[in-house]
């Protein structure tokens, strides 16, 4: 099959091919673009967190009144919560990760003033902390009871031992191993390191550099508020919510329970924005190629009925059924082909504004290749109709005058 | 000769009901995206105090210290908030028609007055009176505390609607307590407000504790701060390495958590106000503090808005995509336009040497483009009312965001129609060149 004929037809009605070409290069602009935004945030979406995020939910606590006793509130809760069947563990904690929002402090590798300190996302948490969050030690251990420490509102004062993660070691300590160092705090107090965290994420979650810095010190929060972090047995996490609401309420102290939240509450809403843009960005690129297709199917149709006759002359002549089949397949190759061709360069051009306007990544060139190839593909699928229509029109058309 | 256009378009397109449903439905759809995406970002970047947005200024002052700035991305921001000091120390200028300091805070509200029902957790406002009037804010019952109540620090409050209703049923409880409580212990406050239902969004006034985020249940002076040493329940944020043991520490701080808003009537004021906080700077860096260069500013609501980028980047990413789709939908119809017309050129020509004279033409089609055009537009709306309702489930506690309201819906007809008819016009042009002769000839 020679290109010739079909080009120099198509040269004969350039508009039409310009108006499709045009479609699919902007088509392929978008879709490559939208493709590569929700890939990148599904990515960020499903990255492991390092803790039982299914089975685990939060309580907060706030207290008031002249007989308020945090320390005592947390003793009693904490007990109540650890005895309940089905809880695995259970700690008091000051933020939630992947919320959002969270505690932050700089600490330094050395007292010297040249080396760099580092802001990192705290978690005041008890002996059951790492056991409550279900993170893994990858070296060292969790805090015993004597470490917790709580000083009312003398909060300036550091703690003896923290636990931070493998991440924010590596930051503090390069590639030696962080266990048994010493870290010190803005004032320049000192703790030292008795566990490693293998991973974990913390608060904010856009903060792709960082998200892996946690450190853990072993404090009771001064209060009036108090969070505590539950992990339960798998399945049993709505029950004992439930149940740990209503004893908490119960319980004849002068607070309110003003929450009690699945972690996933906070996952969802952390993350509402890219799930959001992911659905929007899935039914654009989807319409977009929805109405490519029916614009081509459209088209060709038309084409083929204005064709009628020239197609009956050349199956008269000795044309195939296939030949006028391959023959509209080819057209649309080469359209579609001249507006990939185009639409690379757009793609790029849009993804290059998309990085330096909205600071988005930049477009990986593997998203416009599949886009191409998929191009292909439904051309060639919503051609296929209409050219196997104009392949049956019979060559005794030519003979009939119109 | 309208009539006689309309069902000529009409009669053409039932010849061709594909072809007609293709336009029209691509034409929808581009206009519904487009509306849906537009409806979103318009609410989101919507000012709602636009009325008062020439007299209104966000107060900001670099208190930064050190060598970083607040933001190391954006470096020529000052921290969006005050320390409690230099908030305490703007309240003493004269300048201002109107100033507010304030922060966020909560109270454990116990309902000592209703059986069996649970103390619960209140988000408050500590602020200064002038923010009910600063602020447009619309009173049910009661009104504001005056300068006397700030000054003495007494234990009033106002109260949001919501909180009304749930505490007192909705009755005009101004002159009743209700009881307050925290670490401070607790204690009685009398109601001297209701508020109406007030919503402003984007929180205006408080931009950095959820920009989306509903008011405060309520609202009490910001002389109970240090009265009852409340903390603050909104960020903190702070640069200096300094041990905070007590509320008097933080309220000496270098930690930035106090909103600062003034109104200034007159550009005289402006100034003075400018040369004002230049000065305090001025005089904070002769006694050793901020530590960076000069960098004050009053914003407008609208610039304010503007520098807390409040409109998420995703929200403009969204609407410059559905206006490329509807770019697409555009010459999807360009070509389905230009074959159909061409395809009835024999028509045209024979019409034209029966007399039909080419504007007669150009009427004709256009009037069918229009047709086009207005039913793509009418059915578009409809998708963009579904897209918001689909939007809604995405955006969940976002429901005042995402009303399609009448000028939307005539912002979609216009899109709709002069899209459609820019299509529409190569086309058109193109079948009213036709020769007749020629489109006979071939028959």
């Amino acid at each position: 099959m020679h290109l010739r004929p079909i080009l120099s037809a198509m040269l004969r009605n350039k508009t039409g091919a310009i108006l499709v070409g045009l479609q699919i290069a902007i088509t392929l602009a978008v879709v490559a673009n939208a493709v590569f935004i929700i890939v990148e945030r599904a990515q960020r979406i499903a990255r492991p967190s390092g803790i039982d995020s299914e089975n685990l939910f939060f309580v907060q606590s706030y207290g008031y009144g002249p007989n308020y006793d945090q320390l005592a509130t947390v003793h009693h809760d904490l007990d109540l919560i650890r005895s309940l069947p089905g809880v695995v563990a259970a700690s008091v904690t000051t933020g939630v990760p992947l919320s959002n929002s969270g505690a932050a402090q700089n600490y330094s590798a050395s007292l010297d003033p040249d080396v760099e300190d580092f802001m990192v996302n705290t978690y005041f948490v008890d002996e059951q902390g790492v056991a409550a969050f279900g993170v893994k030690l990858s070296a060292g251990r969790p805090f015993t009871e004597a470490e917790v420490q709580y000083s009312g509102e003398q909060t300036s004062e550091f703690v003896p031992s923290v636990i931070i993660t493998k991440a924010f070691g590596k930051r503090l300590f390069g590639d030696e191993p962080a266990l048994g160092r010493t870290i010190y705090d803005a004032l320049g107090q000192p703790a030292t390191i008795v566990g490693v965290i293998d991973h974990m994420l913390g608060a904010w979650i856009d903060s792709d550099e960082t998200i892996g810095d946690v450190v853990f010190l072993p404090r009771i929060s001064w209060g009036p508020d108090v969070r505590y972090v539950v992990r339960t047995e798998p399945g049993r996490r709505d029950d004992l919510m439930m149940e740990v609401e209503r004893k908490l309420s119960e319980a004849d102290l002068t607070r309110a329970i003003s929450w009690v939240r699945p972690h996933s509450y906070y996952t969802e809403r952390s993350y509402r924005a890219h799930t959001r843009m992911i659905a929007l960005l899935s039914v654009i690129a989807i319409l977009m190629v929805a109405i490519t297709a029916l614009g081509i199917v459209g088209l060709a149709s038309f084409h083929v009925n204005l064709r009628r006759k020239q197609i009956g002359t050349r199956r008269a002549v000795g044309a195939r059924r296939v030949d006028i089949l391959r023959y509209f397949m080819l057209e649309n190759w080469l359209l579609t082909t001249g507006g990939a061709a185009l639409g690379t360069i757009l793609a790029f051009a849009f993804g290059q504004w998309l990085s330096t306007a909205y600071s988005l990544p930049r477009l990986e060139p593997q998203y416009v290749v599949i886009g191409v190839v998929v191009l292909w593909i439904i051309g060639q699928v919503a051609v296929y109709v209409p050219a196997r229509r104009a392949a049956a029109i019979p060559p005794a058309i030519a003979t009939r005058t119109v | 000769m309208f009539s006689y256009h309309l069902r000529l378009a009409l009669k053409s397109l039932r010849r061709n009901p594909v072809i007609g449903g293709l336009m029209i439905g691509a034409i929808a759809l581009g206009v519904g995206l487009c509306v849906t995406t537009l409806t979103v970002f318009r609410l989101m970047s919507a000012n709602p105090i636009a009325p008062r947005n020439d007299v209104l200024y966000a107060v900001t002052l670099d208190s930064w210290g050190g060598d970083r700035p607040r933001y190391e991305d954006r470096p020529e921001l000052p921290p969006p908030e005050l320390t409690y000091r230099d908030a305490m120390a703007l309240l003493e200028s004269d300048i201002p028609t109107r100033q507010v300091a304030m922060h966020k805070s909560g109270f454990v509200l116990d309902p000592v007055h209703t059986d069996g029902a649970k103390p619960f957790l209140v988000e408050a406002r500590m602020t200064t009176n002038d923010f009910f009037a600063m602020f447009d804010v619309p009173f049910l019952y009661g009104g504001a505390w005056n300068d006397a109540t700030d000054a003495e620090a007494q234990m009033v409050v106002v109260l949001s609607k919501a909180t009304n209703d749930k505490v007192f049923g909705g009755v005009n409880s101004v002159g009743r307590t209700i009881e307050l409580g925290s670490r401070f212990g607790i204690r009685e406050f009398t109601v001297i407000g209701v508020l109406d239902e007030w919503l402003p969004t984007p929180k205006f006034y408080d931009l950095n504790n959820g920009a989306f985020d509903r008011p405060e249940d309520v609202f009490a002076p910001l002389s109970l701060t240090p009265a009852l040493l409340l903390g603050t329940h909104g960020n903190v944020n702070c640069w200096k390495d300094e041990p905070i043991d007590s509320f008097e520490d933080f309220a000496e701080s270098e930690c930035v958590w106090m909103q600062y808003w003034v109104e200034l009537s007159t550009p005289e004021q402006v100034e003075a106000y400018r040369a004002f906080i230049d000065n305090y700077a001025r005089e904070q860096k002769r006694l050793g503090r901020f530590e960076r260069p000069l960098n004050n500013h009053l914003r407008k609501p609208d610039e304010w808005l503007d520098v807390n980028a409040v409109v998420q980047d995703d929200n403009r990413v969204l609407v410059g995509l559905s206006f490329m789709f509807l770019a697409v939908c555009l010459l999807n119809m360009i070509g389905l336009l230009l074959a159909k017309f061409l395809g009835a050129a024999p028509i045209v020509g024979l019409r034209r040497a029966l007399g039909a004279s080419r504007s007669a033409i150009f009427q004709q089609h256009l009037v069918e483009v229009g047709v086009i055009g207005l039913a793509g537009g009418a059915i578009g709306i409809g998708v963009a009312a579904l897209g918001l309702l689909g939007v809604r489930r995405l955006y969940n506690n976002y429901d005042a965001l995402t009303h399609l309201d009448l000028t939307m819906g005539f912002v979609a007809l216009s899109i709709a129609v002069c899209s459609g008819i820019l299509a529409g016009l190569y086309p058109t042009w193109r079948i009213c060149r036709t020769a007749p002769a020629a489109q006979l000839k071939t028959q």
